[in-house]
């Protein structure tokens, strides 16, 4: 299977204050782990943008997108029945261990989490999933979530998830976090991991241009058996061991 | 052979349509979007003598008519080139141009003769990466170590010599004739282009400025490719391959026009991954329905 197809926007709506849910069809069925990513064609732009793959319902790609610039602009843009080109599936996902789980997301970084909770619901599996936002205004219509946070304390608890996950490892005691969002959340939360014992997957983010491990545009640092090496987002990643992150400031 | 082929005294294209460094990993990576034992060739990654790990911070932004990298040539090293994609490119039948990276004439020539040992056919010397503070940058911008370079070179490596120029310089001919004199099989022109870019945000009253300063290749720099070729066309004799923003076979036959008898193409795989693919489809069908006997009949043609 060649990973780009000519595909059909089949849905897209407005579900919170800044995000979007598109739904894409191929003409035939593909099918995405949770922690995978597309790349989007944006009319004109040099760079295809890269997405999380949020629900995968017979075989439609869906995701939740946050207008940004001039990408998110032109795929906001566009109507039921358009072509959207895209490509993938791209990247490593998460690793899913039969064990409690704890699934964070803060922001927009609640898309690929929310998708990962669907596979642990399906494979039965305990989870909670908590996931912060600004205000209740951002909070994507549909999204099922065990816990919510705001930071203007318009909807749930008041305060950033960082305020509230080290309450929720002492009393929900997960055995594995998987998480998604801004670097400093993913940072706290593999530094959590560490200090407690608890085994952390994080899905990180980095301007991309090949999405398939040839570019080497998007590397991080990662530690493997003691030494420093390069990773790269897009096909070693998205998602990391916590533990293994160089963690820039 | 058919009626794409380009024959370079002895180094056979199925068709001109290669892929340029740096966009297209080492060897079967892009089978994940086109089968690319279709294409001329594909041009490899950087190879150094030994592994790079290239720079720091960030590597790659978006500008208005294409990018800007600075990779700084992290690569995987002659060593595990030679034991682990040589075979892979083999196994799947892909015509390839080694492109090698150094910052001392002797690492050049050592990976030259490593090449010459393996008998791979073809190499293409990157003596134009902005990218890179030592070497590099003097060998592609001085036309006398340029000549020392590339006669180096050529005397320890008896295949396909091609020598990749910068635009970054004042006169491109001096290079070009300096790299023909030399021994030079075949000049590629043109690298990328020097550039910086400055984003700005307002973050709570301050500015936060991310300056990504590299490598600017993709649309914007095709009339600077076009300029080049152009030039180098009436000074030298030994073939160019043209490179620069190449996005549709209009691109291509622009590129023919100006002088190039091969093209590569680099950042618009990351716009399309198939680009390539279909610009050989896209020619092969031009050349049937305009009734050409020939690419050559086509080049005639275009430079009339
Ligand atoms: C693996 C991965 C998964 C992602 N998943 C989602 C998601 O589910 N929902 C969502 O809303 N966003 C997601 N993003 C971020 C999304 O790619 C950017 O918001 C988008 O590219 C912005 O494009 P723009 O043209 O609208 O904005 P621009 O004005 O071009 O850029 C705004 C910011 O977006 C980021 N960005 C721009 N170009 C790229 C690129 N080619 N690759 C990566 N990042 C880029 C940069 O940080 C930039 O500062 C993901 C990014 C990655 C790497
Ligand atoms: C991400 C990236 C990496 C590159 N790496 C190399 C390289 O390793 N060696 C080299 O000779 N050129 C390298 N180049 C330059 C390209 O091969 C090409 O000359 C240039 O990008 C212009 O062509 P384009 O506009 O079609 O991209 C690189 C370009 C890009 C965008
Ligand atoms: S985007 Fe090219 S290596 Fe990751």
């Amino acid at each position: 299977m060649k990973k780009i197809y000519k595909a059909k926007v089949n849905k897209i709506e407005k579900v919170s204050s800044s995000s979007y849910f598109i739904e894409i069809e191929c003409e035939n069925p593909v099918f995405v782990e949770a922690g995978q990513f597309i790349s989007i064609y944006c009319n004109g732009l040099t760079l295809r943008r890269p997405f999380s793959v949020y629900s995968n319902n017979d075989g439609r790609i869906g995701i939740l997108f946050k207008e940004r610039g001039k990408g998110t602009k032109y795929i906001k843009s566009l109507k039921v029945g358009d072509d959207i080109d895209i490509a993938g599936p791209f990247g490593n996902s998460f690793d899913i261990k039969n064990k409690k789980s704890l699934l964070v997301g803060a922001g927009i970084g609640a898309a690929p989490i929310s998708y990962l909770k669907t596979k642990l619901d399906n494979e039965n599996i305990e989870n909670c999933f908590i996931s912060g936002f600004l205000n209740k205004n951002e909070i994507p219509k549909g999204m099922e979530i065990d816990k919510i946070c705001t930071d203007d304390g318009s909807f749930g608890e008041k305060g950033s998830v960082l305020n509230y996950i080290g309450v929720i490892i002492n009393e929900y005691k997960p055995e594995v976090i998987y998480a998604c969002g801004p670097h400093i959340v993913l940072k706290i939360i593999s530094e959590l991991g560490e200090k407690y014992g608890i085994e952390t997957q994080v899905a990180m983010e980095k301007v991309m241009a090949c999405g398939i491990g040839v570019c080497r545009g998007c590397v991080i640092d990662i530690k493997k058996n003691g030494k420093i090496i390069n990773a790269t987002v897009c096909k070693d990643g998205p998602v990391f061991k916590g533990e293994e992150v160089v963690w820039e400031n | 052979m058919g009626k794409l082929s380009v024959n370079f005294n002895g180094f056979e294209l199925k068709n001109p349509i290669l892929t340029a460094s740096g966009t297209y990993g080492y060897a079967n990576e892009f089978d994940e979007f086109i089968d690319v034992s279709k294409l001329g060739a594909i041009v490899t990654k950087a190879i150094s003598l030994y592994p790079r790990a290239g720079n720091k911070h960030i590597r790659i932004t978006e500008t208005e008519a294409g990018m800007i990298n600075s990779i700084g040539l992290e690569n995987v090293g002659i060593e595990k080139f030679i034991e682990t994609k040589i075979p892979e490119l083999k196994q799947n039948n892909i015509n390839y141009i080694m492109n090698v990276a150094g910052s001392t004439i002797d690492e050049y020539v050592q990976v030259a003769k490593k090449c010459e040992n393996e008998k791979i056919k073809a190499i293409e010397l990157n003596v134009s990466c902005p990218n890179v503070k030592s070497g590099c940058l003097e060998f592609g911008t001085d036309e006398n170590s340029l000549y020392e370079l590339v006669s180096s070179v050529r005397a320890v490596y008896s295949g396909f010599l091609i020598i990749k120029l910068t635009p970054n310089v004042t006169s491109i001919e001096k290079l070009g004739i300096a790299a023909e004199k030399a021994g030079a099989n075949a000049v590629s022109a043109i690298n990328t282009l020097k550039g910086t870019s400055i984003n700005i945000e307002l973050i709570n009253g301050k500015y936060k400025k991310t300056i990504v300063q590299g490598g600017y290749s993709g649309k914007g720099i095709k009339p600077v490719a076009i300029n080049a070729i152009s030039r180098l066309y009436k000074v030298i004799n030994i073939p160019i391959i043209g490179i620069g923003g190449i996005e549709t076979l209009d691109d291509v036959l622009e590129f023919f026009a100006a002088g190039a008898q091969a093209v590569q193409i680099g950042t618009s795989n990351f716009t399309h991954p198939n680009t390539a693919e279909r610009l050989v489809e896209e020619l092969d069908e031009y050349i049937n329905k305009n009734g050409f006997k020939s690419l050559d009949e086509l080049k005639k043609e275009l430079r009339a």
